[in-house]
């Protein structure tokens, strides 16, 4: 059975491209161009994705995500966004987005992220890798739970691949490590990045380190 | 309120300007004392530039008003200017009550003191206020004889100024506020303005561009750098005025290359550092790096990744093109000079990794202090 997926996004000429690019490989159930819409239709359908656009009017991708996940919380998100702004990006991962891609990303790219975002992994662009590795880098952790609130030696590694430009694959074979273990990494990375209390993730992109 | 001489003088005091103002109708009480200072204050005041938000109310300065204010008043007792107590209490109590009770920060009084989520201090102030006016009331009903015996003339002057004050101060308030606003205005217009031109100058020219060509390679690309502007530009991507930054010189170079070369380039960036002489190099190899990717890997993008950690800096060109065996490949001048002997003599070191059909990797490192 083919992956359903639902796209929202206010752009209707993005939303048609997006539509073609996709729907050899998915099951295009629907889409929406309004947060409201959204919400009501993918608690209707349930679809397995929904890809949804992160700057739309009333509240954004986030309202859209945060009012579903509270219904439907096995439904999966993918975040899609021109904004390259690290505020955005980490807001929309922490309410709960399995994964952050540009709309600059290539078509098979989309999909293999669609395809993952599915299968239950989290989907990490160069540019969230970075964006992450930046958050958790220096500061020292919070006292709640300083498990959460650090990535590990292993965890930076896979990261770093894929910050610099490397696919899951390329990297698992860099790390000597299988995919499958590449996957775990970074949801693991993904889980810290959604629980973790450290203030600084709020606002760390308005000071960037500087070393 | 007539020349805005209060306001300025509370401004100037870090005061409410209806303070001075009902200090000045206190003062008009003894022989227009208050309105030869008011006229002092005006031609003290004409050339002050009213620009400047008042700060709020400090302590210091409202004891040291209020201290000022008891002493003047002692010293009018004493030189035998003090028209009658009965009189002097009740204008005093009446004119402070008001000025307690109507503050500009404060829109409607009345529903401050009846709503409880006002602020403590702003309730307590109303509270005071009101308990002036009342007691000033009860003072004037408990001396109405004394006070006629001072002089009707005087009593129709304070109930006169008090009359204005209450009518006309707010709305001279009001005046000068809507020269305020309409200087913001004019600030506004010139940055909409401003916006235009940046826009006509950048974004407008490159539609025009991709509207003319018909190579869509090369329109992509267009589209591609004017993004990346546009995007500096919106979100200030240079944090920090006045220093360069290595992120901000690697990014304006992979712009660059990008364009030139007609290869979109993804530069990721974590942590930052200061360009300065040291750190330069690092730029120079890595734009060779690119450079060398954009001609030679046929490569459909390039990555770019530079990490500032507390020891060293990185820099990783990636590129996943036919890459090559360095044995056989030719020695142009490029890998040789331009990027190891860079990096040699900047302190640091060069790493170049590549394999035939896998892609090639250019590793700067440089240790920092």
């Amino acid at each position: 059975m083919s992956v359903e997926v639902y796209l929202v996004d206010d752009h209707r000429l993005f939303l048609a491209g997006v539509t073609a690019e996709l729907s050899e490989e998915f099951d295009i159930v629907g889409s929406a161009q309004d947060v409201d819409t959204a919400i009501e239709e993918i608690r209707g359908l349930i679809p397995d994705v929904v890809l949804v656009d992160v700057h739309m009017p009333d509240g954004g991708g986030i309202a859209v995500v945060e009012g579903v996940l509270r219904t439907n919380p096995d439904v999966k998100f993918l975040a899609l966004s021109v904004s390259d702004q690290a505020e955005d990006v980490i807001a929309m991962i922490r309410a709960g987005a399995r994964g952050y891609v540009t709309k600059t990303i290539e078509p098979g790219e989309l999909v293999d992220a669609v395809r993952r975002v599915d299968a239950g992994d989290a989907v990490f662009s160069p540019r969230l890798a970075g964006f992450v590795l930046d958050a958790f880098a220096g500061a020292m952790p919070s006292d709640d739970d300083p498990e959460l609130d650090q990535l590990t030696t292993r965890e930076k590694d896979v990261l770093r691949l894929i910050a610099r430009g490397f696919a899951y694959k390329q990297v698992a074979r860099k790390l000597n490590i299988s995919i499958k273990t590449v996957e775990t990494h970074v949801s693991s990375v993904l889980r810290k990045l959604q629980l973790t209390n450290r203030h600084e993730l709020a606002r760390w992109a308005s000071k960037r380190r500087i070393v | 309120m007539v020349a805005g001489v209060a306001g300025g003088l509370a401004d100037s005091l870090g005061v409410g300007d209806s303070f001075v103002r009902a200090g000045f109708v206190t003062l008009s009480m003894v022989f227009g004392l208050g309105v030869l200072l008011y006229l002092g204050f005006w031609l003290a005041a004409l050339d002050r530039v009213a620009d400047v938000e008042p700060d709020p109310v400090s302590g210091h300065q409202a004891i040291g008003l209020g201290l000022g204010f008891t002493g003047l008043m002692i010293l009018l007792l004493t030189v035998g200017l003090w028209p009658s107590n009965g009189l002097v209490i009740t204008v005093w109590a009446i004119s402070f009550g008001t000025a307690f009770l109507t503050d500009r920060n404060i829109p409607n009084p009345l529903a401050s003191l009846l709503d409880p989520s006002m602020e403590g201090p702003g309730r307590m102030r109303m509270l005071l206020g009101v308990g002036l006016l009342i007691g000033g009331l009860a003072v004037f009903a408990a001396n109405v004889g004394d006070i006629f015996n001072a002089g009707p003339v005087i009593l129709a002057v304070a109930l006169t100024g008090v009359g204005i004050l209450v009518a006309f101060g707010p709305w001279v308030t009001r005046l000068t506020k809507d020269l305020g606003s309409e200087r913001r205005e004019r600030i506004r217009q010139e940055e909409r303005a401003e916006m235009a031109a940046h826009l006509h100058d950048s974004v407008l020219q490159t539609l025009a561009l991709i509207q003319r060509s018909d190579d869509p390679g090369r329109m992509s690309m267009l589209a591609r750098h004017q993004e990346g502007e546009l995007r500096d530009w919106l979100f200030g991507n240079t944090p920090l005025e006045g220093v360069d930054l290595m992120s901000t010189a690697l990014r304006q170079a992979a712009a660059r290359i990008e364009e030139a070369h007609q290869v979109p380039i993804d530069f990721v960036s974590v942590g930052d550092h200061v360009l300065d002489a040291r750190t330069l190099p690092i730029v120079g190899a890595a734009s060779e790096a690119m450079v060398n990717a954009a001609k030679h890997s046929e490569a459909e993008r390039i990555s770019l990744y530079f990490e500032a950690q507390e020891t060293q800096l990185e820099v990783f060109v990636t590129d996943q093109g036919k890459g090559f065996d360095e044995s056989s490949a030719p020695q142009g001048q490029g890998i040789p000079h331009s990027i190891r002997k860079r990096m040699e003599n900047a302190g640091g070191m060069a790493k170049i990794e590549s394999l035939p059909g896998e892609g090639t990797e250019v590793v700067l490192t440089l240790a920092i202090t």
